[in-house]
């Protein structure tokens, strides 16, 4: 057995009250990749980069800061599973390292409810620590039902790669993660052409996020997918519960169900549907999981 | 003829929020506007505006709760692909908090903030919360220490 992996699992809010069924899957799949979860006490709201963000930036870098002391005391390093998450810590880690005179004042603030910010711990999105900590091949390891023939079109969302700078996780024009991850469970992964086009939902706009939404979904589509692929609840948000609006407002269905990586994962790993949540979807998998029965029979038939 | 006058009180006013004074770095090369989702998707949203009308340090039409700026889309597309390192969006987010300094922010913005402020989370919990997660076999939520949050956003 490889080495066990034990890191602080960073939920998020949107993850754990909102889209439950994520963190079921992470919860389910970590287990059988040898990856120990060790919640800790106390994490609030990341804070979200976009809005808390918009109003004071200090304030925002402080309630961070505080978030990544929790895991510095317990000496563990973070793994996120929102893509939001994962950008608000990981710039808030690079900040603080680049300007000394913000660090020495968001530690005076820290101070005062007896924390300090070292920058010790580190932050992953956990899609990142398959592929660095774990490797590709442990992932491998734990598929008893490879997802053959299933076409998964991937979205890669904006926080995770970009800027890639504070990011360092791949390349932001041509990345090749999820791609990987995707064929480590026997799916083929799909490129397009809008695959790292923005889900639109930080725009304050009546239209723009359902056109960006609806011209994603039209590019999946164009190229065959069967499901999309994603790694953040917040994109979630805008394909799950945006296909329900594309529909109402611009009279276009697509019907393409919507699921978080640890999922599909979960299903390989030989996992029910309804034991990574994905019965709480509003677009129902049922066609998928034809696919992955009728690739399943051929194989025992082959055999 | 109008008299031309770069306001450089506002530009200092601006570099002095985290990320603002990035924007003395911009030459104007038109690069943020290529790659930006928002210009795409509508008639008046271009970046390279934004950070014209900084440089000039106009900001009357920037700093408003119905300004362009909040279509941004946060994406960071801009800030990947900058030669001069400005990195737009944050400049962006900068010129929003000179809006929350003049009392100017989107109600919306203001409350989703005051949410995170007050419990901790963006996301209001409901009773139903912790019963479907029991459901779903996962531990129960706790709130975060809201004194600490409270004494940090004094």
């Amino acid at each position: 057995m490889a080495e066990k992996i034990r890191v602080a699992p960073f939920w998020g809010c949107m993850i754990p009250v909102k889209y439950p069924q994520m963190e079921l899957s992470v919860r389910k799949t970590m287990a059988p990749l040898g990856v120990e979860l060790v919640d800790l006490d106390g994490f609030s709201c990341c804070p979200d980069p976009i809005y808390f963000k918009a109003r004071d930036k200090v304030q925002w870098l402080t309630i961070a800061a505080r978030n990544l002391c929790i895991a510095e005391q317990a000496g563990l390093d973070v793994i996120t599973m929102c893509s939001g998450c994962t950008s608000t810590l990981q710039e808030a880690r690079f900040l603080l390292a680049e300007d000394e005179n913000l660090k020495a004042l968001v530690n005076q603030k820290l101070k005062k409810i007896g924390k300090e910010y070292k920058g010790t711990a580190r932050v992953k999105h956990i899609v990142v620590m398959m592929r660095d900590d774990l490797g590709i091949e442990r992932v491998k390891s734990s598929v008893v039902r490879p997802l053959t023939g299933v076409k998964v079109g991937i979205h890669y969302g904006c926080h995770l790669l970009k800027p890639s700078q504070i990011m360092h996780i791949d390349d932001a024009d041509y990345p090749s993660l999820l791609e990987t991850l995707v064929r480590a469970i026997g799916a083929t992964p799909l490129t397009h052409t809008e695959k790292l086009l923005c889900c639109g939902k930080g725009c304050m706009d009546e239209d723009m996020p359902l056109q960006m939404t609806h011209e994603i979904f039209h590019s999946m589509e164009s190229v065959g997918a069967d499901v999309m692929g994603l790694i953040c609840p917040t994109c979630f948000n805008s394909f799950d519960m945006g296909q329900i609006l594309i529909a109402r407002k611009m009279n276009r269905e697509f019907n393409m169900p919507v699921i978080y990586f640890c999922q599909l994962l979960g299903l390989a790993q030989g996992f029910d549907p309804e034991e990574v949540g994905l019965h709480l979807h509003r677009i129902k998998i049922d066609q998928v999981m034809e696919t992955i029965a009728a690739s399943e029979t051929v194989e025992i038939v082959v055999r | 003829m109008t008299e031309k006058k770069v306001g450089f009180e506002f530009r200092e006013r601006l570099n002095k929020i985290v990320g603002g004074n990035h924007h003395n770095y911009c030459y104007q090369c038109g690069s943020c506007v290529a790659i930006c989702p928002a210009a795409r998707f509508s008639d008046d949203f271009n970046p390279r505006d934004i950070l014209l009308k900084t440089l000039l340090g106009k900001p009357e039409e920037l700093i408003s709760a119905d300004s362009i700026i909040w279509k941004c889309t946060n994406c960071y597309s801009c800030y990947e692909r900058c030669p001069q390192d400005v990195r737009p969006v944050e400049v962006i987010i900068a010129l929003k908090n000179i809006c929350a300094e003049d009392g100017v922010l989107p109600p919306n913005v203001d409350k989703f903030s005051d949410t995170i402020a007050k419990s901790g989370r963006s996301v209001v919990m409901t009773s139903t919360v912790n019963r479907r997660r029991a459901e779903l076999g996962l531990p129960e939520l706790k709130d975060p220490p809201l004194n600490e949050l409270e004494i940090l956003l004094e």
